[in-house]
């Protein structure tokens, strides 16, 4: 049998590292990436420091990939970074390092593994979004604007790679208690949660569910979607 | 890498390319053939899935190159016009 093989941003630690535990428990290669050391010991993970939203790095990094493997399965832009700021008070460096960090790293890592996508059997793209867009959050302009170009870069992708069979799907997590967050108030992520049709904070858990669902062979036909936790729709 | 060895695996692309395509509708593997132009064989994501398999084919050979190109969808001046043209480009991309 093939080896299943997974590339996933931001792997050192919350939702990222979570994730490639989960997937190496299922018997898959994983390789993860973050600006920070790795922090999985398992022989089937393989770790790189890097900015993902270093053109330069990134080509680099998927140059000595290419050396290890022929084919990816599945890529999980997952790294990211949020900023809570009134928009009048946001400064340009904030607003060019979240644009840099989650759309340049998104679009960097999806248009340099497609050679390698290219070569799966059944090729996947899963990015990261959030539920700041559908509910236009105030106080996340410049986050949650970042995210609405994540996903339309999903839904570009999708249509454009569908016929090499890559699939493209995005995730938008609700409140789920990791480091992204921490700097959120508890009243407002209270607030937010209350505003879900279901008023629980989500877990990791909730997210890797979404994920192994994109990925099933079953979900063939699903592509372009952008699948927001808790019930919060568009 | 000189000019015949790129466009050997061009040509290696363009293979490729025809294993995807009904018998009827094969690309002709010559220098001449003209890829993305009016009177090109492959339509814009036609010439996206093969441009990802020449960059593979390249690193297959422990060659980086990058295809990413500003013209890359216009019919006159894309470099990807013919064998010809996107050999050429190929060959200023790793003199640089």
């Amino acid at each position: 049998m093939t080896e299943k093989h997974m590339l996933i941003t931001g792997a050192s630690k919350g939702l990222g590292k979570d994730i490639a535990e989960y997937f190496l428990q299922q018997g898959w290669m994983v390789y993860g990436c973050a600006r920070s050391a790795g922090t999985i010991d398992n022989p089937n993970y393989h770790h790189y420091q890097l900015d993902v939203s270093s053109a330069e790095q990134v080509s680099e990094y998927f140059y000595s990939l290419r050396k290890k493997i022929k084919h990816l399965d599945a890529l999980i832009n997952n790294a990211g970074v949020a900023s809570m700021n009134a928009f009048a008070l946001t400064p340009p460096e904030t607003f060019r390092k979240l644009f840099g960090i989650n759309v340049e790293g998104t679009y960097l890592f999806c248009q340099k593994a497609l050679g390698l996508l290219k070569r799966s059997a059944a090729p996947n793209i899963i990015n990261m979004t959030t539920v700041a867009v559908p509910l236009k959050l105030e106080g996340e302009s410049i986050y949650a604007a970042s995210k609405s170009a994540v996903e339309t870069l999903t839904q570009i992708i999708a249509k454009e790679y569908g016929n090499l069979g890559i699939r493209c799907n995005a995730i938008g997590p609700s409140p789920i208690a990791t480091s992204l967050i921490s700097g959120v108030p508890g009243h407002k992520i209270d607030k937010l949660v209350q505003s879900q049709s279901i008023k629980k904070m989500a877990t990791p858990a909730d997210v890797i569910n979404l994920v192994e669902f994109f990925l099933r062979p079953e979900s063939r036909m699903i592509t372009g979607q952008i699948i927001y936790l808790g019930g919060i729709a568009r | 890498m000189n000019t015949t060895q790129i466009q050997e695996i061009i040509f290696s692309a363009l293979t490729m390319t025809n294993h995807t395509r009904e018998d009827n509708n094969q690309i002709p593997i010559a220098p001449i053939t003209e890829l993305y132009s009016k009177n090109g064989y492959l339509d814009s994501m036609g010439l996206v899935a093969f441009l990802i398999d020449v960059e593979e084919l390249f690193l297959d050979e422990d060659i980086k190159i990058s295809l990413s190109d500003d013209r890359a969808m216009s019919q006159t001046k894309s470099p990807f016009r013919s064998v010809e043209t996107l050999t050429q480009y190929i060959v200023e991309l790793l003199q640089e």
